[in-house]
């Protein structure tokens, strides 16, 4: 590329094509008639294959040693109220966004199949993933909150209409749980304005504004828990496996693959970046909560019959190694935690295509009625069992790296509770161990002699999260150099 | 004097009309004729506050200190004739009014517009309490206005009855105002104010709140409004619970601005109350199952986050106030088009009768779920932005917990706005048949729709006209 051109390039608004293309065609299918079923997904899914590209032209282009946000665009939006549109991304920001991507395209092919209410499902759909996008990529505090309530309510929708399993129930105390969390930070976040001066809503100028020690440790866990439940913090998480389960599948890879990671996120960039001696002070309390979600999360699971259940425990689970490692605030911990974002959404979400793909057609999830699957549609099962084999933490995935800087990370700071983990973990891995001999290996169940392979079209997202979890899992170098200089600012920090 | 009648234009538009109305009501024409007369007054109207909006003429026309054109009273003025004039648009068929009445409908309306016009514009006690009164009457003969009997006449009775207290209670906290003062003018009552509060002028102007409150239905001055929202016709339900609150949000802005230099024992006041209106509406809310009774819960708990916003007694407040006060007019006007188009045959529509809505009508069905969105606080639509500034406002005064109850609440209450959402978007139709918009409300239901979207993604300019509303009215 020559200097011209990256000229032009750099004129291009990165991170607003990014934000608005999903909007453009959202705009597109709300204008298409609802019986264009075919017309609608395919200009979902090109939206989705299209942010795929600029996520990953945002990751080329992103300079790791420059300065720590970059692509910035600014716009005065409320001028009277310091309100701006201020979008910009650090490294966090950029794997994040590409995370997002990844999955809304690949939960966009995986929904190829859908014929009921198609239109509606895709607006919901898309309106969600604007408000990701929009969170990972916003400066501005009064954007950030706006996009994370954007993507929170249509899971109410997608979740009622089109899921399973007491769908109206699961909908609707997910709905509650997560808004219930937005109102612990609504005064937090206008607390934080006017504490600073009430003159900016940037995050970068907030940041650089040394709130009172006190100050900081009485508006910290409102912060922690506001977002905490996002994330399925231990004792909040309630909403979480029962909301995975009953949600359809390309909404359970969004749902569990991002949108948890949203709460972290905002953990990250508000509740640490600006507060850091309330993190510090209360980093204990919460990795003793945080170890909690490992250790119940991974028991739990073991009780559990319905695949679906399994993965959503699994998911409370793999959120707390999250949490503990934002909690023990050092560069390690951070780096796994980010780590384990991006490993664990994309793991899930093969989790939850897969699981869907022989939900389609078997209609039934329950573990003990499948057997000797992996004879019957071996590329099928593959995808679980890859899924399966990364949850453990087998070398060879991304989300190894991730656990291992955690628990690395947590028998330093925290001895007792990152043993704790990682005996969770092991128990964890055994169960997923039965499970793939009870319903993948073993004597095969006639049942199940009607279920085709699947096609090479359906096949085709997963494999990509596969890659996706190989190459992070080979080269873990090429998402850590690009965090690693994010997160260590935000330990750094005062 | 030209002038003067440049400045009066709004309020003379909506005057003409009422009278062209009335000429031709009696005159023999039918509905049709008058409700056209009527949209062309209150078209006219609208044209000319936003004119006066966007160029600004302001001054006292007539008599001096008595009333006052300013970007404050445009700005309601502005408000007032486009809640007019999408109610107007609602009015096509007018199920639940009885025949003989039809004719009358846009006549009251309009007159209670121009009440409120008057109201926003008043800056001296008589005249506000004539346009007080202006809209109050006109407003009790039009909930009476409905069809069936009994219900009817029972709510307008309620109404009538209720607001006859309220006034009489106004009449008597202004005569102590008077008294303590010695003058109307609202001026020197912020002067007096200014030189120390004398227990008769606070208890004057407390009485003079009460009556705010009662249009605003704010606890304890609530009751009568689940009754008329569910016994009068819907089109008027429409006009009073958007137009004539956003009447109601302006004049309680302008008492706030007088009382806003030394609110000390107020803030109490207006923190409990608020508080009380929005649990007490949010929680009886959640039980109904009539959509109009749902509503007006909603109204009673919203009336309460106004509160939050005029109790910080501020700049942001009452700027944050007027925008939420115009963002709600939209918004709950867009319920109602669904109630209108939903009530079609003089029923009051359940929740059960928007089964299947999003197969029915999916046009109405997204007006439904925007105004559920706008009401419970969720973006893009307008409400959210709105919840914001009121809150922020509070949180200016350091009133976190005030916030996080606030805040609670809408939690609360997003439960029943998606019982809402999910009777339209869930249930099945169950036979029902396909709702057919009619042009008037197709037209009224788009235009909210953009205002309440456009509001939420895009607000600085409307907030920034209600800030310097604002600032002129504490200026004052």
């Amino acid at each position: 590329m020559n200097d011209e051109e990256a000229m032009v390039m750099d004129r291009v608004p990165l991170l607003s094509a990014i934000v608005l293309s999903p909007l453009l065609a959202l705009l597109v299918v709300v204008a298409l008639p609802g019986r264009c079923a075919r017309a609608i997904k395919i200009v979902s899914t090109l939206s989705g294959l299209l942010t795929v590209a600029l996520a990953l032209l945002l990751w080329v282009r992103f300079d790791p040693t420059g300065p720590r946000y970059q692509f910035v665009e600014r716009v005065a939006w409320i001028p009277s109220f310091g309100v701006s549109y201020h979008l910009g991304v650090d490294g966090i920001g950029v794997l994040m966004t590409l995370l997002n991507a990844i999955v809304f395209f690949t939960g966009c092919l995986s929904m190829s199949t859908l014929q009921e209410r198609v239109k509606e499902y895709f607006a919901f759909m898309l309106m969600l993933v604007i408000g990701v996008f929009g969170v990972f990529a916003s400066l501005d505090l009064f954007f950030f909150f706006f996009f994370y309530e954007v993507a929170l309510l249509p899971m109410y929708p997608l979740i009622a209409i089109w899921g399973s399993t007491r769908k109206e129930y699961a909908a609707m105390k997910l709905t509650l749980f997560l808004l219930a969390g937005s109102a612990l930070l609504f005064p937090a976040l206008l607390s934080l304005y006017w504490t600073a001066g009430g003159t900016t809503w940037s995050l970068p100028e907030l940041a650089a504004f040394a709130f009172p020690e006190r100050y900081q440790l009485v508006l910290y866990p409102f912060i922690y828990v506001g977002f905490g439940v996002l994330a399925g913090m231990f004792p909040f998480h309630g909403w979480s496996p029962t909301g995975h389960v009953a949600a359809p599948t390309a909404v359970s890879m969004l749902h569990a693959g991002v949108l948890m990671k949203l709460g972290a996120f905002g953990i990250l960039r508000v509740g640490i970046e600006l507060l850091p001696l309330g993190a510090r002070y209360w980093a204990g309390p919460f990795a003793v909560l945080a170890t909690v979600n490992i250790v119940y999360g991974a028991l739990v699971a073991l009780q559990q019959r319905d695949f679906k259940f399994v993965i959503g425990f699994s998911s409370v689970s793999h959120m707390g190694i999250v949490l503990l490692g934002l909690n023990l605030l050092t560069p390690d911990g951070l780096n796994g935690a980010v780590l384990q974002m991006f490993a664990h959404g994309v793991m899930t979400a093969l989790f939850f295509s897969a699981v869907g793909f022989i939900y389609d057609q078997a209609h039934c999830r329950d573990i003990d009625a499948f057997g000797g699957l992996a004879r019957q549609v071996p590329i099928a099962s593959a995808f679980f069992i890859v899924a399966g084999l990364c949850g453990m933490g087998v070398p060879g995935f991304a989300s190894f790296w991730a656990e291992l800087l955690v628990f690395i990370g947590a028998v330093q700071r925290f001895p007792a509770l990152g043993v704790l983990a990682i005996v969770a973990l092991i128990v964890s891995a055994l169960f997923m161990l039965r499970v793939f001999r009870q319903a993948f290996f073993g004597p095969a169940n006639p049942r199940w002699a009607a279920l085709r392979e699947i096609t090479p079209w359906l096949a085709t997202p997963r494999v990509l999260l596969v890659a996706v979890l190989l190459v992070f899992g080979f080269f873990p170098g090429l998402a850590l150099d690009l965090i690693r200089g994010s997160t260590a600012v935000l330990v750094g920090s005062r | 004097m030209q002038h003067d009648l440049l400045l009066f234009l709004p309020e003379l538009a909506v005057l003409l009309g009422a009278l062209l109305v009335f000429v031709l009501s009696t005159g023999g024409c039918g509905a049709r004729a008058t409700r056209y007369a009527a949209l062309a007054g209150a078209l006219l109207a609208l044209a000319a506050a936003l004119f006066s909006l966007r160029y600004g003429p302001t001054g006292e026309p007539f008599w001096p200190g008595i009333y006052r054109v300013d970007l404050f009273s445009q700005l309601l003025k502005a408000g007032l004739a486009l809640g007019l004039v999408l109610t107007l648009l609602l009015t096509g068929e007018l199920a639940t009014v009885r025949p003989g009445g039809r004719i009358d409908l846009p006549f009251f309306l309009l007159l209670a517009t121009v009440g409120m016009m008057l109201l926003a514009s008043a800056t001296e006690l008589l005249t506000l309490y004539v346009a007080l009164e202006l809209s109050a009457y006109s407003l009790y003969a039009a909930v009476a206005l409905h069809r069936e009997e009994a219900p009817g006449d029972e709510s307008g009775v309620r109404y009538v009855l209720m607001g006859a207290a309220a006034s009489a209670v106004t009449l008597y906290g202004l005569s102590l105002v008077f008294g303590a003062v010695g003058s109307t003018y609202l001026a020197d009552v912020t002067a007096a104010l200014a030189g120390g509060r004398p227990l008769i002028l606070v208890v004057g102007l407390l009485l003079l709140l009460a009556a705010l409150f009662f249009k605003l239905a704010v606890f304890p001055f609530h009751f009568w409004a689940p009754d008329v929202y569910q016994g009068a016709p819907h089109q008027v339900v429409a006009f009073v619970a958007t137009a004539s609150k956003l009447g109601a949000v302006g004049v309680l802005a302008r008492v706030c601005a007088m009382l806003a230099a030394s609110p000390s024992g107020l803030i109490e006041i207006f923190l409990v109350l608020a508080v009380v209106s929005m649990t007490l509406g949010n929680l009886a809310a959640l039980a109904q199952t009539d959509l109009k009774r749902l509503l007006a819960y909603s109204a009673i708990a919203h009336a309460g986050y106004l509160l939050v916003g005029y109790g910080a007694f501020s700049a942001l407040g009452l700027a944050a106030v007027l925008f939420y006060g115009v963002v709600y007019l939209a918004t709950a006007l867009l319920g109602f088009v669904v109630v209108c188009a939903l009530g079609r045959d003089g029923s009051n529509p359940g929740l059960d009768a928007l089964a299947g809505l999003h197969q029915r009508s999916p046009a109405l069905a997204l007006m439904l779920l925007t105004a559920m969105f706008g009401l419970a606080g969720i973006p893009p639509a307008g409400g959210f932005v709105g919840k914001w500034f009121l809150f922020a406002a509070a949180l200016q005064r350091g009133q976190f917990e005030l916030v996080l109850i606030a805040a609670a609440n809408t939690t609360l209450a997003l439960y029943y706005y998606l019982r809402v959402v999910k009777a339209a978007y869930l249930a099945p139709a169950e036979g029902r048949g396909p709702v057919l918009l009619s042009g008037g409300e197709r037209v009224a239901g788009s235009l909210a729709l953009v205002l309440v979207l456009a509001a939420g993604i895009y607000p600085a300019p409307l907030f920034a006209l209600a800030q310097r509303a604002a600032q002129l009215l504490l200026a004052r």
